[in-house]
C-alpha cells in the first residue's frame, strides 16, 4: 500500500479516502481483515496517531469493523457498500459537472461525449484482456 | 508534557529567547520550526540544563528539571557525542554504564533498523551514519521525551527517509517529541504539532492535522505566512 500526501488536506482524511476507493474497486473485499494501527503507520509511513484517527473515523462510518481481541475487517454491511459506492460515483459526477459547467458545454454534447468515450475505454479495456 | 514558560536567554547583551513558552506533550511529536539562530538549539539547551536561562520556567510532567529527570528525557544533538576512537559497540557499553533506562534490546533493534555494524569505529562513519548513531544511542533509552536537535540537517535523501521512518514506529510510539528542524519537507506529514520561532519569541503554535482540516493550509503555507511578512 502506498499513497501520495499532498500537505493540505488532513492526512487522516486522506487515508480514510484511499480506503475508500480501495474497498469500492473491490481490492479490499467485504470482511477481509485490515493491517493494524501500527502496520499501517509503518506501511503509508504517517504517525501512528493519524493512523489511529482514520480508523476512529471509519470505525465510526462503520466502514471498518473491530470485534474485541480480533483485528479490524472491511464491514460486510451491504448497505454501507452501496452507500460507499454511491457516494464515490456521486463524487466524481459532480467534480465533471464543475469543470465542464465552467467551459459551458450543453449537457446533451457533454452526455454525448461521455457515452462514446466510456464505450471506446471499455472496448480498449477488453481488448487488452 | 514539557512546559516551556516565558523563557528568558541572553548571551552576553544578546536577548536569544525572548520569552518563549509552548507545551509538548507526551505521545506527540512537537516540531520546533525556525530558521538558523533563532534560538532552537538554545532551548533544547536550556530543557537540558546544558545552558543556564536568565528567567522562566521549564517543567517536566509538573516538575522542575532535576538529575532525575535525565532518566525520563533523552537528549540527540547534532554532533558527535561519542569518542571518535570508540567503536559502536563500547559506545552502547558506556551508555548502558551511566543510564540505568539503557536497553540494549531496542539498541540492537535500531542498529539492524540503519543497517549498522557494531564493530565499526565512530569517527569512520560518514555524517549520515554518525547522525544514525546519535539517534540509536538516544531512542535506546527508555525514556519518556525525547528531543532532537536537527536530525536531518546535511544528511543524504535516503538515510533521511531512513530518519524520518524511525517516526512512523513503535520506536517513537506513545513518547513525547520535540524536533528541531528548518527543514520541513521531511517530516511534514508526520508531526503533530508545530511551533514557529523567530527572534526568540514564538509565532504561532498549531496542531497539523487541525490547520489542514480548518484552514486547508500545509505547515509551509502557515510558515510562508508568518516568515514573510
Amino acid at each position: 500500500m502506498k499513497i501520495q500526501f499532498n500537505n493540505r488536506d488532513p492526512v487522516y482524511v486522506q487515508v480514510i479516502r484511499h480506503f475508500k476507493n480501495q474497498i469500492a474497486k473491490g481490492f479490499l473485499e467485504p470482511g477481509q481483515v485490515i493491517p493494524s494501527r501500527r502496520e499501517l503507520a509503518n506501511q503509508l509511513k504517517i504517525n501512528p496517531n493519524t493512523a489511529q484517527r482514520a480508523y476512529k473515523e471509519m470505525e465510526e462510518e462503520g466502514l471498518i469493523k473491530t470485534e474485541k481481541n480480533q483485528p479490524s475487517r472491511v464491514t460486510s454491511d451491504e448497505q454501507i457498500l452501496q452507500d460507499l459506492r454511491d457516494e464515490l460515483i456521486l463524487q466524481a459526477v459532480s467534480e465533471f459537472v464543475t469543470s465542464v459547467k465552467s467551459i459551458n458545454v450543453p449537457l446533451d454534447d457533454a452526455l454525448e461525449l461521455v457515452k462514446q468515450k466510456y464505450q471506446r475505454e471499455t472496448r480498449k479495456e477488453d481488448s487488452d484482456d | 508534557m514539557i512546559e516551556v514558560k516565558d523563557v528568558v536567554k541572553k548571551f552576553g547583551r544578546k536577548q536569544v529567547l525572548n520569552g518563549v513558552s509552548f507545551t509538548a506533550n507526551k505521545g506527540e511529536i512537537t516540531c520546533l520550526i525556525g530558521i538558523n539562530g533563532v534560538g532552537k538549539t538554545t532551548i533544547l539547551n536550556s530543557i537540558m540544563k546544558l545552558t543556564p536561562i536568565q528567567s522562566g520556567e521549564i517543567l517536566v510532567d509538573g516538575k522542575k528539571v532535576t538529575k532525575e529527570t535525565f532518566e525520563k528525557i533523552a537528549f540527540i544533538p547534532d554532533a558527535t557525542i561519542m569518542l571518535p576512537g570508540m567503536r559502536i559497540k563500547e559506545a552502547m557499553d558506556f551508555m548502558n554504564d551511566f543510564y540505568k533506562v539503557w536497553n540494549q534490546q531496542r539498541a540492537d533493534e535500531l542498529l539492524e533498523f540503519f543497517k549498522l555494524n557494531r564493530e565499526d569505529k565512530i569517527s569512520s562513519l560518514s555524517k549520515g551514519n554518525t547522525a544514525k548513531i546519535n539517534l540509536l544511542l538516544g531512542l535506546a533509552l527508555d525514556v519518556d521525551y525525547i528531543l532532537m536537535d536537527e536530525p536531518f540537517s546535511g544528511i543524504d535523501i535516503f538515510s533521511r527517509e531512513q530518519i524520518a521512518e524511525v517516526f512512523t514506529t513503535h520506536l517513537i510510539e506513545d513518547r513525547g517529541v520535540i524536533i528541531t528542524t528548518h527543514e520541513i519537507n521531511d517530516i511534514e506529514h508526520l508531526i503533530d504539532k508545530a511551533v514557529l520561532l523567530d527572534h526568540g519569541v514564538i509565532h504561532k503554535e498549531f496542531s497539523t492535522e487541525e490547520i489542514r482540516e480548518q484552514e486547508g493550509k500545509s505547515v509551509i503555507d502557515v510558515m510562508r505566512e508568518v516568515y514573510r511578512q
